[in-house]
């Protein structure tokens, strides 16, 4: 036996087409803020995400020769890249439907959210990209292909802040879930550690729409899987947005 | 009449039962997958007593206390100042050797001292006259969150035995002290939500600096799917603490109530785009001596 085995079928090793690039170093970049982080003076502040996220921390650095990450991790900085691309249109997109009024009335907080998640989502996004193209592979530009026309067809329908709200909702459960899953595949330390610190993060987005919601902000004793995304492929579970969460009116 | 019925009109009693029937239902679950996998991690754990594996790694076991003084000023804040840097330091001194080599393990029983704490802490903040009596949206999320706590406890039991580990079955040794001093200062709601707050927050931030230490994939799998949870539990607590000048926007469902909330809701939850390790506890910290 080994500590290698897979706990989790949704990101099974089997399911990652080979991919070729050394990221540790990228993601020893992303990890510390992206291009404008500079040197880390140990392995242990390699792995600080606090450090690295902190800006003001001022500490001084030296780039410590990472492990070679695998091809999972490569292929799970892509999947998580599209994935951020793919919020990053969607709540961008629902602030360009908010500004116009085709959204109703935007209450100030759901603004908000909107407004901050959105740039969260867009640091994520550039703390993946830091780490591909620090290692020679491609910048994602691109959603995620296999999500995109889902959320296309589902925000075709939505009318108003609480049918944004459910669609931001499903995105948020997929990122935090796929996130969570990637935890049995990814083998690079600074990965696990960049994973995890925006795993939290969608997590809490996907408290607050619930409570937005009308939903109880925290449902789970243990946070699911089940809508996980694996590379090139589609959820476990099919993204849709739930029956019955719209918030009763009084 | 209990409280809850004369404060019927901003809880749905019925919504919260059937969260509890549900996650009674993934505690099933999770019990039923445990079940499934102890044998294999029983061999697993023989296997690694045998190997010698996984000592802890002495650069990251520095990193984590040169986060200590950091978390000393932090947790002073968080106390409201009731609490002197002075009378925290002493509490912080490095901890004994722990008596189970086992990196793997030492992190899971510090887990385990971190949720019976938190337990502990919700157990205690509900006895609380303002606490019992007052919101009930507080009152059952206290309940659900301590029940919460004690699956986390359970699972990270079950893990540490089948690693081979001895169960931990004291409280955390930095934060129980803590928690104790701070309980006579425990005035209003806003208290009581900082010091939750400071405990879920601590196990968020240990649980993440812990993933990439593992050796064992299940564990690590295991403590991000609580992690998930626990950051929950804290953003749920900003959320709260955000609001109790308005109390009465504390409700499920809020329902119209939306536009009411203030702007600063939409983003008090989560204030960094990632999540950060100064507040982690190292891995011997909870370990059994």
């Amino acid at each position: 036996m080994t500590t290698e085995t897979n706990p989790n079928p949704t990101l099974s090793r089997r399911s990652l087409l080979a991919g070729a690039s050394v990221i540790g170093a990228g993601l020893v970049a992303a990890a510390c803020g992206g291009p404008k982080s500079t040197k880390l003076t140990s392995p242990a502040e390699v792995n600080d995400v606090s450090q690295a996220t902190q800006p003001n921390v001022g500490r001084p650095v030296t780039i410590v020769p990472a492990k070679k990450p695998s091809a999972d991790d490569v292929k799970i900085a892509q999947l998580a890249a599209g994935l951020e691309v793919l919020a990053v249109g969607t709540y961008k997109a629902a602030l360009d439907a908010a500004g116009t009024g085709a959204l109703g009335e935007v209450p100030p907080a759901v603004g908000e959210f909107v407004t901050v998640a959105m740039k969260q989502h867009q640091e994520h996004l550039d703390a993946w990209n830091s780490v591909l193209t620090t290692n020679g592979a491609a910048a994602v530009t691109e959603p995620n292909a296999q999500l995109k026309p889902t959320v296309d067809n589902l925000f075709a329908g939505v009318k108003d802040v609480a049918g944004a709200a459910m669609l931001a909702l499903m995105l948020e459960q997929i990122a935090a879930a796929t996130y969570n899953s990637a935890q049995a595949v990814l083998t690079d330390k600074d990965a696990i550690k960049l994973a995890g610190s925006i795993q939290v993060i969608d997590a809490q987005h996907v408290s607050i729409l619930l409570y937005a919601l009308g939903q109880y902000p925290v449902p789970d004793v243990f946070a699911k899987v089940d809508l996980a995304v694996a590379p090139g492929g589609a959820p476990a579970a099919p993204p849709t947005v739930p029956a019955g969460t719209m918030p009763p009116t009084e | 009449m209990s409280m809850l019925h004369r404060r019927s009109h901003s809880l749905d009693e019925r919504a919260f039962d059937e969260l509890i029937e549900e996650s009674q239902d993934l505690h099933s679950d999770a019990l039923g997958v445990a079940n499934d996998t102890l044998a294999d991690l029983s061999d697993f754990a023989s296997d690694r007593r045998r190997s010698g594996v996984a000592a802890p790694d002495p650069s990251q076991l520095e990193a984590f206390d040169a986060s200590r003084t950091n978390l000393i000023s932090r947790l002073g804040l968080a106390l409201g100042g009731a609490l002197g840097v002075g009378a925290l330091s002493g509490i912080f001194a490095k901890p004994a050797a722990a008596a189970d080599g086992d990196l793997d393990v030492m992190i899971l029983q510090t887990a385990v001292s971190l949720e019976l704490l938190a337990i502990a802490a919700y157990e205690a903040a509900l006895t609380l006259p303002f606490i019992k009596d007052g919101n009930p949206v507080i009152v059952k999320f206290a309940q659900v969150t301590m029940m919460q706590h004690s699956e986390h406890r359970a699972a990270f039991s079950a893990q540490t035995k089948a690693l081979g580990g001895t169960d931990q079955t004291m409280t955390n040794p930095k934060y129980t002290p803590i928690v104790e001093m701070a309980k006579p200062t425990l005035k209003a709601p806003i208290d009581v939500v900082k010091l939750a707050a400071t405990l879920e927050q601590v196990a968020t931030e240990t649980y993440l600096a812990d993933l990439n230490m593992f050796t064992d994939v299940k564990s690590r799998v295991l403590m991000a799917s609580v992690m998930g949870v626990e950051c929950q539990h804290l953003a749920t607590l900003r959320a709260v603490g955000a609001l109790l000048g308005t109390p009465e926007l504390i409700k499920i469902p809020i329902g119209a109530d939306l536009a009411k909330l203030p702007k600063a809701a939409g983003s008090v939850a989560f204030p960094e785009a990632f999540e950060g390790v100064t507040m982690a506890s190292p891995p011997e910290e909870g370990a059994v001596k």
